[in-house]
């Protein structure tokens, strides 16, 4: 179903969101791992100044132990001693503590380990120093060298610590421009990052209110042309049902239930619901053009009856097709039209069809009587007179042979009235078969049927070109006498009657007026005469049954011939008009389409 | 009754055209045995009935009452006995459909009644005088209706 508007703008929307929360994401991520950086590093640098405070307290303890027992050794007061004493107890803290701190170094283990060797060699020293600085052990040499010795010592001991100082500070230095290094290049690139997640958000923000717009649009139009629908169906007198066949579910529009004799809404459909409304007699077709639809796809008009609630039966034509949806699924859409306005004016109709054959038929028989009956009592009439023979004329009074020779005449008369009327209406009722025929053979056999008059006033008659036409034969020969003839019954006294006769190919965009615009060609032939022609007045009117427009006295005729050519031309969906100025000769025009 | 004379029959129910017809064969002085009937009944009892001598020629009115010439026409054709006989259509219809009808059952001539004694005459003369075997082989829907030279 190609008019369901396409939205593919959603799909591009999905990439340009996921992009943009896998930037998020991988902002996130970063954000965190620096977050996790800075702490370590933050412990590193804890841990530094830790063993750096316990190596200085290290330090100061051995320094603290080294001036009590110089303050000991001069004044010889004891209360000097007590930070010497409580150093080994400080000195064996800060080493627990500093073992602890540097277990993940085995350097600085190394290092603790020979550190912890002098320290101990130190207070070895002290010991000495204290004993040869007793006065009854006093041994200036020995106190000397063990004093010379405790100063090397410290030496080593500050130069361990230094260079254990120096180890964490390198350590930590290196640590730190690690840390550096990883750090120093994501601000420009993450703040760059965050701009493209914000700039696809934009994008998406755009293409939604983008979407939005042409969906208010839609909405819009949708909206028009369900109204518009729905008026239409209002104004045509047809409605709409759509039955989805997956979901089994049935919608009637509007009009549907104002055509079934309810308010729009009043009931919900189900698949049974509209056989309910068909007439008895209808059901099985309808129930049959329902299931053929699901059969074959589509179903042509079915026509049916349907009973209103108010018992009034409306007559319906319907029609349905089987549709399938972008998702595959199935929607059977049917339309019902309400033609019972349609339906009567057609019973009127073809009632009226049968009144009119019934006309015909009376018609026809009405030229039976005409062709037999009336025929009979004059034929015997006719007959009577010619029995009467010479013999009995000579002994009949001179007006009696009058009144029989008077008699005689309108007899004639009659009988050429009668033949004429049966071939003005056989015109119409016999069959019409259309043959191609060669309109020059015709003209010839209609010539040749006028020999005698031809003859008897040397009339001269010159056809041009004549074209091959699908004509019923016999009528226009018929037509052509008729023409021919009344030229000639009409030529002036004392003038040879000339008839020209032409004919042309022509548009009948050229003949708005008088041609059939369905046939685009046909052939105009005219005949033009040198007769005495006639009042242009009664151009029309000449073409009137029983219309004549001399006395019966000069010119014999029944004011049938040109009538029969008017109905001849009509039966090939021609036409025929007549010009003329008395005493100026009279052209007769036909149209014969091609 | 003449012995070697041709059996002509009409079937008219007019008594006008009967004596018409009467006093035309009387004037042309042919050698005929000349029967009437006035209806279709009437003439198939004619024909059905073995003592009557068959017509050589019937003229068979097309409208009449009881039973029509067309009805009789047919009944006629079928008749085994009764094929042979030579049957001018004798009518004063000269309609299409009647022509055609009647040549298709096979009639042998279409006669439009004339409204001349004389010209009566002059038809009943050659329709009686010509060679029927000839005329039948030629037949066609041309001349089928009786046209005078």
């Amino acid at each position: 179903m190609k008019w369901i508007p396409n939205f593919n703008s959603s799909n591009s929307l999905r990439v340009i969101f996921v992009i943009a929360v896998f930037i998020l994401l991988f902002l996130s991520s970063i954000a965190y791992k620096h977050n996790q950086d800075l702490n370590e590093s933050s412990k590193v640098v804890m841990h530094t100044y830790e063993i750096n405070i316990q190596l200085e307290r290290l330090m100061s303890a051995i320094k603290d132990a080294e001036t009590g027992q110089r303050g000991y050794i001069i004044t010889r007061n004891a209360r000097f001693l007590t930070p010497y004493i409580y150093s080994r107890d400080k000195v064996n803290t800060s080493f627990i503590t500093l073992k602890k701190l540097t277990t993940d170094n085995p350097v600085q283990q190394e290092n603790l380990r020979r550190l912890f060797k002098l320290i101990i060699q130190r207070f070895v020293s002290f010991e000495n120093c204290l004993k040869y600085s007793d006065p009854k052990t006093y041994d200036k040499r020995r106190l000397d060298n063990h004093m010379f010795g405790g100063r090397i010592l410290m030496e080593n001991i500050r130069f361990k610590v230094d260079e254990m100082n120096d180890i964490e500070k390198t350590y930590l230095k290196n640590r730190l421009k690690i840390y550096d290094d990883e750090i120093s290049l994501s601000p420009l690139f993450s703040i760059s990052l965050f701009l493209t997640a914000l700039f696809f958000i934009l994008l998406a923000f755009r293409q939604i209110s983008k979407d939005f717009q042409r969906l208010k649009v839609f909405n819009k139009k949708l909206l028009i042309s369900n109204g518009l629908i729905s008026e239409s169906e209002v104004i045509g007198k047809f409605s709409t049902w759509q039955w989805d066949l997956d979901a089994n579910k049935i919608d009637y529009s509007d009009n549907q239930y104002r055509l079934l004799g309810y308010q729009p809404g009043a009931f919900i459909p189900v698949k049974e619901t509209f056989l309910d409304f068909v007439h008895p007699d209808d059901k099985e077709t309808v129930s049959n053009s329902i299931e053929g639809i699901i059969r074959h796809k589509q179903l042509p008009f079915v026509y049916y009856k349907i009973l209103l609630p108010s018992h009034e039966i409306r007559y319906f034509k319907s029609t349905g097709k089987l549709l399938t949806d972008q998702q595959g699924s199935n929607i059977l859409l049917g339309i019902n039209f309400d033609i019972t306005d349609e339906h009567l004016l057609n019973i009127e109709l073809q009632e009226r069809n049968k009144e009119l054959e019934k006309t015909n038929k009376e018609l026809a028989s009405f030229n039976h009587v005409a062709s037999h009956d009336l025929q009979e009592p004059l034929r015997k009439i006719q007959t009577f007179i010619s029995r009467i023979s010479d013999a009995d004329k000579a002994v009949m009074s001179q007006s009696a042979i009058d009144y029989i020779s008077k008699i005689e005449v309108s007899a004639k008369r009659m009988r050429v009235l009668i033949d004429d009327l049966l071939l003005f209406s056989r015109t119409n009722t016999t069959k019409k078969e259309f043959i191609k025929t060669n309109l020059e053979e015709l003209l010839e056999n209609a010539e040749s049927e006028l020999t005698e008059v031809i003859e008897e006033k040397s009339a001269v008659i010159v056809a041009n070109k004549l074209p091959k036409l699908a004509v019923i034969p016999y009528q226009i020969e018929q037509l052509f006498i008729n023409l021919i003839g009344n030229s000639l019954k009409y030529s002036r006294p004392n003038v040879i009657p000339s008839i020209t006769i032409e004919s042309i190919r022509v548009n009948s965009e050229d003949y708005p007026e008088i041609l059939d615009q369905n046939i685009k060609k046909f052939h105009k032939i005219t005949f033009t005469d040198n007769g005495m022609g006639f009042d242009p007045q009664f151009k029309e009117t000449i073409f009137i049954l029983f219309q004549r427009l001399h006395s019966k006295t000069d010119y014999p005729g029944t004011g049938i011939g040109l009538a029969i050519c008017k109905k001849i031309v009509d039966n090939h969906k021609g036409h025929i008009m007549a010009d003329s100025e008395p005493d100026r000769g009279s052209v007769f025009t036909i149209f014969l389409p091609d | 009754m003449q012995k070697n004379a041709l059996n002509i029959l009409l079937a008219d129910d007019d008594e006008d055209d009967r004596l018409f017809f009467k006093d035309a064969f009387e004037e042309i002085k042919i050698q005929t045995n000349v029967e009437f009937v006035h209806d279709g009944m009437q003439l198939m009892e004619h024909l059905m009935d073995f003592d009557n001598k068959l017509p050589d020629i019937l003229f068979l009115d097309l409208n009449m009452p009881k039973k029509t010439g067309k009805e009789c026409l047919i009944e006629i054709k079928k008749a085994e006995h009764l094929k042979n006989i030579i049957i001018a259509i004798y009518s004063t219809s000269s309609s299409e459909d009647d022509i055609e009808d009647t040549f298709i059952q096979g009639a042998n001539i279409y006669i439009k009644k004339p409204s001349d004694f004389n010209t009566l005459k002059k038809i009943i003369n050659e329709v009686v005088t010509v060679n029927w075997h000839y005329h039948t082989s030629g037949l066609n829907r041309d001349n089928f209706l009786l046209r005078l030279k």
